[in-house]
């Protein structure tokens, strides 16, 4: 009986060990990740020279400023325009994700309620089209937006982020799983094609719909070849290019850039954590039930 | 995270049953109608299909496919001259033959497969051990999960932003070499250390991303199937094995895919931090092919070194397909 109990509790005592370890091991791996995370956020409000100032000699001084101070972002918003900066990647975001979704719903709905001959060769076309990755045709298209003289306007930034192969591919496979009766309904109700798929379809599809957008967001947002091959006027460049220049100009600190990689980091964090669901969402990486 | 999403949508096709239809479908009732009446009907649906399809088609013709065979067919041609403005002849295979033939595109080329090949299995292997950690009962997890995730937000412009200062010669990864009485280190400013700095650089961002992915992918892994291995006697290692491993195939297979992509196009950290540099030791492709079409001025040179770019990457990307395709049997 008491070689049972004491059997159990060392069992018990060995899991429980296991479990801190691996809390140890996970809190390690936490904060290697964060601390240049932290750092950045710290160095963003201190003097920009103090960022390097302060390595020598190593203290926790290194980390935590000893003058705290607004003036880094003060300055972002105000002199350097970073703000002008925020809003063109905003613009050109919303953007492209409505323009975006109002071809690939469409085209989605198309290519899963209408039957028509061709339809299998039309969906392998704009999927494997997409599957060329943008960055490999930037330099190419980016010579021909230039003939084009769309080079230096939102337009020319917003157009090849609209088109997403993977959108319109999960909104298609949404749009099959909704049953047909739906459909044949609505028509006999003598709707016509474009209201059954607003009026029916899309409230079914939240899901899909959020998902696509999502993706079409994040890349504008995050893109950076195709705003640095086609702008060069500053008054529309967005704001990653707008931080990158500032890299190499020695009259920019180093707290301003940190400030300013932690605002464009702002949105999509707020976007991934309030949306993560929908993000993974996506038939590639949970199959069709 | 473009080439993501396009890559994502390439290997499902096969694999996706699709949904069966009733029997007596509205399209079926249809075929019984006299032929007159349906061929009206099918060309009206064309006409339909048409409307809603075009914004897209052209779309997709306009931004990529027609600049990918104009790329092309500029590969094929030479210019007299140097810039945009010079003359352009037919010149068949030579810009093919110039560059595979120029021991620095050689070396651009081998450092490329190199750079993949050791920083997608690295950053796969510890996205995996990292999730397979944090979805794991351990104390304040949510933290440390949000701890690894925050980086991940963050554009590699931030990244790299954040890494080119900490790893300046008087920067804080040098201040605490330094403290631990450790010789200081050139970092970005090496022939020999550069590129694992920038490895370093993508890695910060790119490890969480990939583990959000796996995380899903383990989350959706019922319970049952490891009540069932620890009754059979499995401990964690053999279920991670039996288990964990074989169920995240998917999740595994389209992680690895979109890695090698966003890999083979990493161009923010070369460009901002190194410029290929020192000595061209972090030159690849994809900054290859943006440094002779604007800075050398030779657009052919650069189309061909694109080229070459896409069907080496959709060449990788077909044998990981193929080979986890395969073990799934």
């Amino acid at each position: 009986m008491t070689a049972l109990t004491t059997g159990r509790r060392s069992m018990r005592g060995r899991v429980l060990a296991q479990r801190w370890l691996l809390g140890l091991l996970a809190a390690l791996v936490g904060l290697l990740f964060v601390l240049p995370a932290i750092w950045m956020l710290l160095g963003s409000l201190r003097p920009g020279s103090d960022v390097i100032g302060s390595v020598s000699p190593l203290s926790w001084n290194t980390l935590i400023p000893d003058v705290w101070t607004l003036d880094n972002y003060a300055s972002l918003f105000g002199p350097l325009r970073f703000g002008q900066a925020l809003i063109n990647s905003l613009v050109v975001g919303f953007a492209s994700v409505a323009l975006g979704l109002a071809i690939s719903i469409p085209a989605a709905y198309a290519l899963s309620v209408f039957r028509f001959p061709g339809r299998e060769l039309v969906f392998a076309v704009l999927v494997v089209g997409f599957m060329i990755p943008f960055e490999a045709i930037a330099i190419p298209l980016a010579q021909i937006f230039t003939q084009w003289h769309l080079d230096n306007t939102y337009i020319g930034l917003i157009l090849p982020g609209i088109g997403n192969g993977l959108a319109i591919f999960n909104l298609r496979q949404f749009f099959l799983g909704i049953p047909s009766e739906l459909h044949e309904a609505s028509r006999v109700d003598g709707a016509s094609e474009f209201r059954t798929m607003t009026q029916v379809y899309l409230p079914l599809s939240v899901t899909p719909v959020i998902n696509s957008a999502l993706l079409i967001f994040l890349a504008q947002w995050s893109a950076y070849l195709w705003p640095l091959l086609v702008v060069s006027d500053d008054n529309i460049q967005v704001a990653a290019i707008a931080l990158s220049r500032t890299f190499s100009d020695t009259s920019f600190n180093f707290g301003q850039m940190f400030g300013g990689a932690l605002v464009i980091s702002v949105i999509p964090a707020v976007l991934l954590l309030v949306l993560q669901r929908y993000f993974t969402q996506s038939v590639a990486t949970k199959g069709l039930k | 995270m473009e080439a993501v999403q396009v890559i994502e949508a390439v290997g499902i096709p096969q694999g996706v049953p699709t949904p069966p239809r009733p029997a007596a479908s509205p399209a079926a009732a249809r075929e019984a109608r006299p032929g007159r009446a349906r061929r009206r009907r099918v060309g009206r649906t064309w006409l339909m299909a048409a409307a809603f399809l075009a914004p897209a088609v052209v779309t997709i013709l306009l931004i990529r496919i027609v600049p990918f065979i104009g790329a092309v067919i500029s590969t094929l041609h030479v210019r007299d001259g140097i810039g945009l403005l010079a003359e352009e002849r037919f010149a068949g295979f030579q810009n093919y033959i110039d560059l595979l033939s120029d021991p620095l595109f050689q070396a651009t080329l081998g450092r490329t497969l190199l750079f993949n090949v050791i920083i997608n299995p690295l950053q796969i292997a510890l996205a995996l051990v990292i999730a397979v950690l944090l979805t794991r009962r351990v104390p304040a997890c949510g933290l440390w999960r949000m701890a690894v995730f925050i980086p991940c937000t963050i554009p590699l412009v931030g990244s790299s932003i954040a890494w080119g200062v900490a790893l300046r010669a008087d920067g804080p990864i040098n201040g605490i070499l330094q403290a631990l009485g450790l010789p200081t280190q050139p970092f970005l400013s090496s022939p020999t250390q550069a590129l694992a700095s920038i490895m370093l650089v993508a890695s910060w961002v790119g490890i969480g991303y990939w583990m959000i992915f796996l995380i899903a992918g383990i989350n959706e892994i019922p319970d049952e199937l490891y009540e069932a291995a620890s009754l059979d006697g499995a401990g964690g290692w053999r279920s991670f094995w039996s288990v964990t491993l074989p169920m995240l195939k998917r999740p595994l297979l389209f992680v690895l895919v979109a890695d090698t992509v966003a890999n083979f196009v990493l161009f923010v950290p070369m460009q901002m931090l190194t410029g290929g540099g020192p000595q061209n030791s972090t030159t690849m492709l994809m900054f290859d092919a943006y440094r002779r079409t604007y800075t050398y001025s030779q657009p052919n040179q650069g189309a061909t070194a694109t080229v070459i770019l896409t069907v080496v990457m959709l060449v990788i990307v077909f044998v990981q397909f193929r080979l986890l395709k395969e073990d799934a049997r």
